[in-house]
């Protein structure tokens, strides 16, 4: 029995580094339950709801970047502005009724990413120039055809996305279900075998026979379509079609990725862990408001949470 | 055959193109005499002075093979500083942005070298926290500058089209081209982005060019910042105007190569003001701003097609396949 390490047992990694790596991680989520634990008001039913409610938009955006950073590509600078204009899309389709304009939503951002994901993929392009220029193209025909201004038409028929399942409030619900989707996604498939690989050694899959561009441009599509889920949600909460909608979302998105342990460079990560760093940095935020920090001491920490986070990761990698 | 290699070298091919939207504006605005004039001229070089120097250190980066993600931020905070220690003494509040700009660089150079990541995590890093630290600064409010005679004097015209905010950033092109030209910085930081391996070998100092880059980036970024707000009076932690994607567009159209080791401040300068021109060439003749977003957006994506490195593979497969 001696002969086997406890590491071994345990199934921790072998390297000391990443060993190193797994017990800072672990520290960090012990101190931030404990703190949780010690606040009070933190606990209470209603402040764990909007915590969960707000998040659960970000989250949705963030699995589908998850998709991204995995391929290769670091980040799409442009999913915020897709949400935004996914907004006004689904609520300018409402005429269709309800089932058809959720479906011009969700096509409308699948096509509209996997575009891209497209021309990333078959000549490998610069993925963070191509965002840039499809969020200015999106800027310049939403003005074009809205004029700027936001839509907010009349009628219920978006009542029934700000219902409840049970006892959860539906954003919730849907993030968990697209956390829980993408995961399987990942795991179980063929196409997220061959994003992991895509993602890790470009070349090494091509000559594994992966078709890249297909692989990168399914990618693309699953952040359209995680994108346009949070959008519509969004849309029936605040009954409107509006470009402030998704303002900020793709550095949200990309910040709750990171911290929760996906690489950037891809190839390495999960949808879960994604949904643990959409968790880590909420709690987060509510407890500086609730220990009385303002809401711009917050940005500042999650800046340097992802800062460290990524210099971090940095003890996993064996050199 | 002389004139075919200078045309296409990245020094040129942005002026070509000025050039070309030069006429392009004057034949449609002919007889009207909305474009060529001094107010057009002047309001190029206004927003040269605004992403002029951001594109100038953003495309350094870009040179040597990375990317300064964190300049949009350090933009307005930047402008915060500015205008928060600038009261008394205008100088002061620039020197320190500066050096805040300078401090920002030199930390993200520092990570990535040491600790030997890609740009685009380590300033993405960097853009949020230095974002953040503009909010706490400002309590995350416009803050205002109560010295409205040094407002006027940033953007007082001066021999028709020039303003002292144009002309530093003028000099600031002066200054790098020669640079470029006369110095081994030039050929260190090319050196650096088409190979770093080989640029190590053939002795070039490439941490401590990577480190330079950034610190240049930071600075530049600071002192635009800092001369915008002035000429605003006022600053705020949430971006006054979008820098990062314009200054990224007036790169690439500038001749830097997104693969690294192409590009010079000549080419950086006829790339932003081939943005300018479109904007205010836009504004002259009446067509509404979002055509600029448009153009912006369609010329970037062309670039990211044009120099993405399986276009020609893809081009020759789909030939082949044509003629069977």
């Amino acid at each position: 029995m001696s002969d086997i390490s406890i590491a071994e047992r345990l199934r921790l990694p072998q390297s000391r580094r990443k060993r190193m790596l797994v017990a800072v991680r672990a520290a960090a989520v012990v101190a931030l339950v404990a703190a949780a634990w010690a606040t009070p008001g933190f606990l209470t039913a209603t402040s764990l709801f909007s915590l969960a409610t707000t998040m659960s938009f970000i989250g949705c955006v963030a699995v589908g970047m998850t998709f991204i950073t995995l391929s290769g590509n670091v980040m799409s600078f442009c999913l915020g502005a897709t949400l935004s204009v996914t907004t006004i899309v689904f609520m300018a389709s409402l005429p269709l009724g309800l089932f058809g304009a959720l479906v011009v939503a969700f096509a409308f951002s699948a096509a509209l990413t996997g575009l891209q994901g497209l021309v990333i993929g078959t000549v490998r392009a610069n993925p963070i120039i191509v965002s840039m220029a499809v969020l200015a193209l999106i800027y310049g025909f939403v003005t074009l055809f809205t004029g700027g201004r936001g839509i907010y038409p009349e009628g219920s028929e978006t009542d029934v996305l700000k219902g409840r399942i049970g006892p959860l409030p539906l954003p919730v619900a849907a993030f968990l279900v697209t956390v829980a989707v993408g995961e399987l996604i990942l795991v179980t498939t063929r196409f997220g075998r061959n994003l992991y690989m895509v993602g890790s050694n470009h070349r090494a899959a091509v000559a594994a026979g992966v078709v890249t561009w297909r692989t990168v441009t399914g990618a693309y599509v699953m952040a359209g379509l995680c994108t346009a889920l949070s959008a519509v949600l969004m849309a029936a909460r605040y009954s409107s079609g509006d470009m402030e909608h998704g303002i900020g979302y793709d550095y949200h998105a990309i910040s709750a990725v990171l911290v929760g342990g996906t690489a950037i460079q891809g190839g390495e990560g999960s949808a879960l862990r994604t949904l643990a760093g959409t968790v880590i940095i909420s709690v987060i935020q509510v407890l500086l408001l609730l220990w009385g920090f303002s809401t711009q001491m917050q940005y500042l920490i999650v800046g340097l949470i992802v800062l460290g986070v990524i210099m971090l990761h940095t003890l996993g990698e064996s050199r | 055959m002389r004139i075919a290699p200078a045309l296409s070298s990245p020094s040129v091919r942005p002026f070509l193109l000025l050039a070309a939207m030069v006429l392009a504006f004057a034949l449609v605005d002919l007889g009207h005499g909305r474009f060529l004039n001094r107010a057009t001229a002047f309001s190029v070089l206004q927003q040269f002075a605004t992403i002029g120097p951001v594109a100038l250190g953003l495309g350094l980066t870009m040179i040597a093979r990375e990317f300064d993600l964190s300049v949009g931020s350090m933009m307005s905070l930047a402008g915060c500083v500015a205008v928060m220690l600038g009261a008394e003494h205008p100088l002061i509040g620039i020197a320190a942005a500066m050096l805040v700009g300078a401090m920002s660089g030199v930390c993200q150079g520092a990570i990535m070298v040491v600790l030997r990541l890609s740009s685009v995590g380590v300033t993405l890093g960097g853009l949020l926290t230095v974002g953040g630290i503009a909010y706490v600064l400002t309590g995350n409010a416009t803050i205002g500058y109560p010295r409205m005679d040094v407002a006027m004097l940033v953007n007082e015209p001066v021999l028709g089209v020039f303003s002292l905010r144009n002309a530093v950033a003028i000099a600031l092109y002066v200054v790098a081209a020669f640079l470029f030209l006369w110095t081994r910085l030039g050929r260190d930081i090319t050196a650096v982005g088409s190979n770093p391996r080989a640029a190590l070998v053939a002795g070039v100092p490439v941490d401590r060019i990577v480190i330079t880059v950034f610190a240049v980036s930071g600075i530049l970024t600071a002192l635009a910042g800092a001369l915008l707000s002035y000429s605003l009076a006022a600053a705020s932690p949430v971006a006054v105007v979008d820098t990062l994607v314009p200054a990224t567009a007036a790169a690439i159209i500038g001749g830097v190569s997104l693969a690294g080791g192409r590009g010079t401040p000549v080419g950086i300068a006829g790339g932003v003001l081939v943005l300018c021109v479109l904007r205010s060439g836009l504004t002259a003749i009446g067509v509404p701003p979002f055509v600029h977003d448009i153009v912006t957006g369609a010329v970037l994506l062309s670039v990211a097609l044009i120099d993405a490195p399986e276009l020609q593979r893809r081009l020759v497969a789909l030939r082949r396949a044509m003629t069977g």
